[in-house]
């Protein structure tokens, strides 16, 4: 049985839901000898910025129970580079490409969007990442944090038309309520969850496993906490939504898509597995023939509430 | 220049201890073993669920014909667990990976510097390709390696321990030192791999004898193939991937803080 995986966003057709979760997939081919990228419904970048970081010191990464701690401090080579190496690459691949985002100023926001406005035959959509846990604020208190993301996102909207994502983490305070704000600023779609800050300690030298006291969890560890604000986000805003957060097995797909999700981002589950996002592809594949279903939307967001009834959901 | 990576479900053909340090983990894989170069690595999934979660890097030691042996130290929770495994028992091992050690510099006699999860790659430089030297730094004796371990390995071997209870007593840095001062420096080539505090060491030396060489540089890792930059290594041309560009580096590269 054929099963019919389009997955279409406001416009936007994507041939099947899954993609890459940002940072988790190299910044060009690195996954090439396992995946045919032409396979995936969509490939979002590294985070791009408009001038090149070094990121953090070593050491970046440390395992903890069901995922990881990373400190990477978005390393990357600049908008620049990206408009001259990389846009060509992926132009040549022609599945839809994301593009994530992250300015330190309201203006770099605003120069990110205008520049890949110009690039609309490679670039889909826009994926503003609003919630890297590795880069610090300057020192900015909550509420200016929360000014801060809502001028971004305002700008963003303003020199694009390009499909925007905004991408949440509970760092940045109660998810639905940034949600509901980004969305009253322009923002398309939500892309939830960002990884959650998190610390791990050597009890020998007493220090941080990593070169920073906190560093972003992600990984299966993460992932109910992820389905949550994914399940949330979609009932109370109905718009498009990027899932991430622990995705690592065809099961963790499905859940994601029975609460909502529209793109599916695999994210460490790459690191582990670097076939993982064409495995849970064929998996719901199969999941979907063996239940009869022959449109994707048949299943998508086709979860069943408790419910406020005393009795619970099982009766 | 897509090198040819595999990734592969192994069966352990053995997996012993060896001495007081290391155990020995053997499989046979034809995709993996037989174009491996000393200085690769494998990343190896140990349990099949989410503990431990990521995979885990470790050098080649040998390779003969299909067969692939690491050598490995428990420093955790990953490597316990390996310990554990019992042949018959399954692995997904990813390789061979990164780049591995120059093989032949020119006109240049080998100094092999190792200590603790360094010793492996450097047993398998020292039986792919005569070396001068070998030198071995551990703790005391009962880091030794069993003799059968180090039977095929060319070079003269000699030991350090911290404590003197074999070979001679102090670093291996001043091993290497007392041997240096018996060479000409132009003609010397170190390959070094260990903990990096004794790299840093074996490379002052160097650079003080004007004596060029390379390092393997360890980084903790998530990909293991360049995707994660989680394991960059400062270098002249800025920071470096150790699980794609390296983890064997040039000791005119690396830039040691
Ligand atoms: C390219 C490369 C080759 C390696 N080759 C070997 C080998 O041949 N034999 C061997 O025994 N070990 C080798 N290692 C180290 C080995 O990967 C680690 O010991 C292992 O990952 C520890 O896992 P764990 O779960 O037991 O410990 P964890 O709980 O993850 O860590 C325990 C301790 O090991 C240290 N450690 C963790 N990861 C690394 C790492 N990547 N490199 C160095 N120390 C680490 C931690 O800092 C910590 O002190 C190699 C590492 C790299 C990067
Ligand atoms: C090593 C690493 C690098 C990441 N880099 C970025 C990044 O540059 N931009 C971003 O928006 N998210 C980044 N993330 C977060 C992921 O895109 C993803 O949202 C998060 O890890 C949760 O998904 P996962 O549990 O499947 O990994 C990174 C995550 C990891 C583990
Ligand atoms: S381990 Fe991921 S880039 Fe090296």
């Amino acid at each position: 049985m054929k099963v019919d995986l389009t997955t279409r966003i406001k416009g936007l057709t994507f041939k099947n839901p899954i993609t890459v979760a940002s940072g988790t997939f190299g910044t060009t081919d690195e996954y090439g000898r396992y995946v045919d990228y032409k396979k995936l419904g969509a490939i979002i970048t590294k985070t791009i910025t408009v001038k090149p970081r070094e990121g953090n010191p070593m050491p970046r990464i440390c395992e903890t129970t069901a995922g990881m701690l990373n400190a990477i401090g978005l390393q990357n080579k600049g908008l620049e580079d990206f408009i001259i190496h990389k846009i060509p690459y992926f132009k040549k691949i022609g599945t839809p490409l994301i593009v994530s985002v992250a300015g330190e100023t309201v203006q770099e926001f605003a120069e990110l969007a205008r520049v890949f406005e110009k690039h609309r035959d490679v670039v889909s959509a826009l994926e503003v990442n609003l919630s890297c846990p590795n880069v610090e604020a300057g020192g900015v208190n909550f509420m200016k944090k929360q000014e801060r993301i809502l001028e971004a996102i305002k700008a963003v909207r303003q020199r694009t038309s390009l499909t925007v994502f905004a991408k949440l983490s509970p760092e940045l305070g109660d998810v639905l309520e940034i949600a509901g704000k980004v969305l009253g600023e322009g923002a398309d779609g939500i892309s939830v969850t960002n990884t959650l800050r998190g610390m791990a300690v050597d009890i020998d030298s007493r220090r941080s496993k990593l070169a920073k006291d906190f560093g972003g969890l992600s990984g299966p560890a993460i992932k109910p906490v992820a389905l949550r604000y994914v399940y949330q986000v979609k009932k109370e805003f109905k718009v498009p939504v990027i899932a991430s957060g622990g995705i690592s097995d065809v099961d963790d797909a499905l859940e994601f898509l029975i609460v909502g999700a529209d793109l599916l981002a695999v994210g460490t589950a790459n690191f582990v597995e670097p076939r993982a996002t064409l495995e849970i592809l064929e998996g719901i594949k199969r999941f979907c023939a063996k239940q009869g279903i022959k449109k994707l939307d048949e299943l998508r967001g086709s979860y069943r509430p408790c419910g406020d009834s005393k009795k619970g959901c099982h009766r | 220049m897509t090198k040819k990576i595999f990734d592969e479900k192994v069966k352990i053909l053995q997996n012993v201890k060896v001495n007081q340090k290391y155990y020995k983990l053997a499989f046979a894989s034809p995709l993996l073993a037989q174009k491996a170069v000393p200085g690769q690595f494998l990343q190896i999934k140990i349990g099949e669920g989410n503990d431990p979660y990521l995979r885990r890097p470790f050098s080649y030691y040998r390779t003969s014909g299909n067969k692939v042996e690491i050598l490995y130290e428990i420093l955790g929770r990953g490597t316990r667990m390996l310990s554990e495994k019992k042949a018959g028992e399954t692995l997904k091992v990813m390789g061979p990976l990164g780049k591995g050690f120059t093989l032949t510099p020119k006109g240049k006699k080998r100094v092999l510097v190792a200590g603790g999860v360094g010793v492996p790659p450097l047993v398998f430089l020292a039986e792919r390709h005569a070396a001068a030297y070998l030198l071995i730094g551990t703790k005391s004796k009962a880091e030794v390696m069993p003799k059968s371990e180090l039977k095929n390995a060319k070079a003269k071997i000699l030991y350090s321990t911290e404590d003197g209870s074999y070979g001679v007593k102090g670093r291996v840095t001043a091993l290497l030192e007392k041997i240096l001062k018996k060479e000409d420096p132009g003609k010397i080539f170190i390959q070094t791999c260990g903990p990096k505090k004794m790299m840093e060491a074996v490379i002052a030396i160097a650079r003080k004898y004007g004596i060029d060489g390379e390092a393997s540089w360890d980084e903790n890792m998530a990909c293991g193939v360049g995707a994660c930059l989680g394991c960059m290594v400062e270098t002249r041309s800025g920071r470096m991937r150790a699980c794609a560009d390296g983890p064997v580096f040039p000791f005119k590269e690396l830039v040691i803080p």
